[in-house]
């Protein structure tokens, strides 16, 4: 049961198409799921009579290794694809928590990543291609099979992120990376947020090319710094030499992103801070409570832990210019904060796939 | 001649254009100054056409806008009088995308090109859309940071036209395209209502708008700001040039170093006629053969050592005659300006020429060339290549001389095969230089009837009464189902609760 509905598992996408044809000629409202790992993100959909889940759509249509592209059904797990890539030496150079259990659909439509994101960009940045099936049921595509292709309108990128409320994701295509020869972590611990901000200037100003980067708080003030390299040998080797020579970094094994991983999962509530890259500081003091994760060169953040809905409040005044999105909570509080500027067009996207109105409706920014 | 752009604009391009409103003339003058609107014919030949120069419209009349204010001021008038507009940068765009369509207001933005804020600690910049691509990393260069996105035009073309086109490069291999590089967006909506699109903190709740209008062709609104990814200059960069006797070895080539995990910051191939232009065009001392590779590697000193010799032993394994090193940046810099003046250059071994540009799996790309040497051949018409090897875009450039009767519509038909062979080897009719009104036909050939009507919602969700570029990118017209002539969007329309039927 999701959302209160037994979900519809369709092995094909035609099988998909027909469900979602038959739900719309009944008018009926429907939502989709993946892995469920994402269900909390956003308020519930509402008043939904079919949840549509893309567990059984599980095939990898295409891998072309030598043209380094991979196109699959939604359903296929992120670990179900790394193992596959990882056969020749490649990977989806993404690495949001629980892998075995994300499904790509649900990476795209949640925007989930980690932290790997400093480095490759988010889903929106490595996916080339989606087909989608609107709430009419009629099959559509965009982008390619190409890394590079600038015809038509960018449909998968209006996918990431879009929860569902524009189409149901069947297939998507990805470019796919080398896995590195080498890739070492570093770790500093104790630094308070102005320090963190000037390891990473520091590494900046060293033309170091992190793999991941993340500030993890212990402490009111307090942050653990983990920095990984990836690469040929010689190339980690380099950085890792220069690197030790920045607020006290050493080398450790790789117990610091399991620990980062562990952090998002530290609940009841779970938030997404978005702000400048140099505002750690201002995130701290903003949010004192539970466990903070940080990518001091991305500006995102994670605070997990038992956060109440007026210190939410509190953290959004604080933190005006970027964004607090509610990820999982006890209780119904405020998802999405005010409605951003330009709402209006994002209703307007909205009214034009979806007139009805029959997709998790509710579920997305103002109402959507 | 009619040619492809014109079918794909159809009827409009040859019906009788009614003369630009007086009253909306001095509405547009009052808005930007008599300087900035210009309507004398005889001034408007300039804005006849963009760099597919073989497609010339004349605009009804050309607004020069200098503030967003102003933008909007001068879409509501357009709206008003119910005209289209056509966005223009340096137009130096390869598609026809800022090609007039008649009697259109044509709004350039090249007086808005300040630099409004640079924050290196945040890495990012916000700029006006007429700031020209290199100007970019040419202010950020002394501080160790620059603009990664290099269209081989980059030292005329504009951060808005890179924006409308998602301009590619040399190095998007490693670096990725413009929308992996704009953080924001501010946008003039056909009403003239401005909005702000993401910004720079990442992640704004909602849709991806940016990633939409990145690429849209013009067809959704102006774009009068750009918030822009400052990126570090990596450590050290190494350039090799490596010639081989024929397009097959020169593709192995490229094939095994991409599969050795190594992933080059540009890797770039030539064939003889392109290698003959270049040295035509730049006096360097390039040897005539079969097929040459132009490799970056960047990043860490110790890393691009490593991966540099490596993609020179594969290289030399592949079949590579000869494999060059520059001796300095200087030298560096000149092989660089021998491969970005290519397009130019082959200007100088033929009297005309069309740039094609489609995209196909970069292991095809042996099958491909020796698809496109067998119809070249077949129609006698000279076909050279230059193109970025490592994601498989190529720009065959399409040899001919107009003054020869039939020869520029053999030529035209050759690159439209060119295409078709594209598509077959599951590629793309364009990589990085837009739909526009060159391709607009051939969309249909890459997209069914349900692609090309969801992302046609798309449109209409932005501009219900397709004022922006009409005719540009889709290939048949298709109405929003929102009534035309004098419009002014509702604000309930605007926010969704209503709609116009």
């Amino acid at each position: 049961m999701i959302w209160g509905v037994e979900e519809q598992e369709p092995t094909t996408v035609e099988e998909a198409q027909e469900m979602l044809r038959a739900a719309f000629a009944a008018k009926q409202r429907v939502a989709f799921a993946g892995g469920g790992t994402r269900l909390g993100l956003g308020p519930a959909p509402k008043g939904v009579q079919a949840v549509l889940r893309s567990s059984k759509l599980s095939k990898i249509l295409e891998y072309a290794a030598s043209d380094q592209v991979v196109v699959a059904e939604a359903g296929v797990t992120l670990a179900q694809l790394q193992a596959e890539l990882g056969k020749n030496g490649q990977r989806l150079a993404i690495d949001p928590a629980q892998p075995e259990r994300q499904t790509l659909g649900g990476i795209i439509a949640s925007n989930a990543f980690g932290p790997l994101r400093t480095r490759h960009g988010s889903v929106r940045d490595l996916i080339i291609g989606v087909s989608i099936l609107r709430a009419d049921g009629v099959r559509a595509k965009g982008g390619g099979k190409v890394v590079k292709t600038v015809a038509g309108f960018d449909l998968p990128k209006l996918m990431c992120g879009s929860l569902g409320t524009l189409g149901f994701i069947a297939t998507c295509t990805f470019r796919v990376h080398p896995v590195p020869e080498a890739t070492q972590t570093l770790v500093s611990q104790g630094l308070s947020a102005l320090e963190v901000n000037a390891a990473a200037a520091a590494m900046r100003a060293q033309q170091l090319e992190h793999g991941a980067l993340i500030a993890t708080r212990t402490a009111p003030g307090r942050f653990d710094l983990a920095v990984r390299f990836e690469g040929f040998g010689k190339g980690v080797e380099q950085q890792v030499k220069k690197a030790r020579g920045i607020a006290g970094l050493v080398i450790v094994d790789d117990q610091a992103w399991r620990e980062h991983a562990a952090l998002l999962s530290a609940g009841p509530t779970r938030l997404k801070i978005s702000a400048l890259p140099t505002q750690l500081s201002k995130v701290d003091s903003a949010l004192p409570q539970g466990r903070l994760g940080w990518y001091p060169l991305l500006g995102l953040g994670f605070v997990a832990g038992d956060i109440g809905v007026d210190a939410i409040a509190a953290a959004r005044a604080a933190l005006a210019g970027g964004s607090l999105v509610v990820e999982e909570a006890p209780s119904a509080l405020d998802a999405w904060g005010a409605a951003p500027a330009g709402l209006a067009l994002h209703q307007a996207v909205k009214n034009r796939f979806d007139p009805q109105g029959l997709l998790a409706p509710g579920r997305f920014i103002g109402g959507i | 001649m009619q040619t492809a752009a014109q079918d794909a604009l159809g009827s409009r391009a040859t019906a009788k254009v009614e003369p630009t409103p007086r009253a909306l003339i001095e509405e547009l003058t009052a808005i930007v100054g008599a300087a900035n609107c210009i309507h004398e014919p005889s001034e408007l030949l300039t804005y006849e056409s963009d760099g597919l120069a073989t497609f010339r419209q004349r605009p009804g009349v050309v607004v020069l806008p200098g503030s967003t204010d102003e933008v909007s001021r001068v879409v509501k008038a357009a709206a008003k009088h119910g005209l289209p507009m056509v966005p223009r940068g340096a137009g130096t765009g390869l598609s026809g995308g800022a090609l007039p369509v008649p009697g259109c207001v044509l709004v350039g933005l090249s007086r808005m090109k300040q630099i409004l804020e640079v924050d290196l600690p945040n890495g990012y910049l916000r700029v006006q859309p007429g700031v020209i691509n290199l100007d970019v990393s040419k202010l950020l260069s002394p501080k160790g940071y620059y603009y990664a996105p290099d269209p081989s035009s980059q030292s005329v073309c504009t951060i808005g036209g890179n924006v409308a086109e998602n301009s590619g490069g040399a190095h998007c291999l490693k670096y990725g395209f413009t929308v992996n590089h704009v953080l924001g967006l501010r946008v003039v909506l056909h009403d003239g209502t401005i909005v702000d699109l993401g910004g720079p903190t990442l992640d704004a709740p909602g849709y991806d708008l940016v990633g939409v209008v990145v690429g849209s062709e013009g067809l959704l609104g102006i774009v009068t700001e750009v918030f822009l990814k400052a990126l570090r200059k990596p450590e050290a960069t190494r350039t090799f040039f490596a010639t081989f006797p024929t397009t097959r070895e020169a593709g192995d080539a490229v094939s095994a170093i991409i599969a050795s995990g190594i992933v080059p910051a540009a890797i770039e191939m030539m064939d003889t006629l392109a290698i003959i232009a270049a040295k035509a065009a730049t006096g360097l001392d390039w040897p005539e053969v079969g097929a040459a590779l132009l490799m970056d590697v960047d990043g860490p000193l110790d890393e691009v050592e490593h991966t540099a010799k490596h993609a020179g032993d594969l290289a030399r394994k592949a079949g590579c005659i000869e494999l060059r090193l520059p001796k300095d940046e200087a030298e560096r810099q000149l092989m660089w300006k021998g491969r970005k003046s290519a397009f130019a250059a082959v200007g100088r071994i033929s009297r005309n020429y069309i740039v094609q540009d489609g995209t196909i799996p970069r292991s095809e790309i042996g099958r491909v060339l020796g698809e496109i040497a067998t119809l070249s051949a077949a129609a006698g018409i000279r076909v050279a290549n230059v193109f970025h090897a490592g994601d498989g875009n190529l720009h065959p450039l399409v040899l001919f001389d107009a003054r020869v009767p039939g020869e520029e519509k053999k030529a035209e038909e050759l690159g439209g095969e060119i295409l078709r062979i594209c598509l077959r080897a599951g590629g793309s009719i364009t990589g990085e230089h837009g739909v526009g009104a060159e391709k607009a036909m051939y969309m249909a050939e890459m997209f069914t009837d349900d692609d090309l009507d969801t992302m046609s919602r798309l449109r209409c969700a932005f501009d219900p009464l397709q004022r922006f570029n009409p005719g540009k990118v889709f290939p048949t017209p298709r109405l929003c189902g929102d009534r035309p002539g004098l419009y002014k969007a509702h604000p309930a329309e605007l926010s969704g609760q209503a709609e116009r039927t």
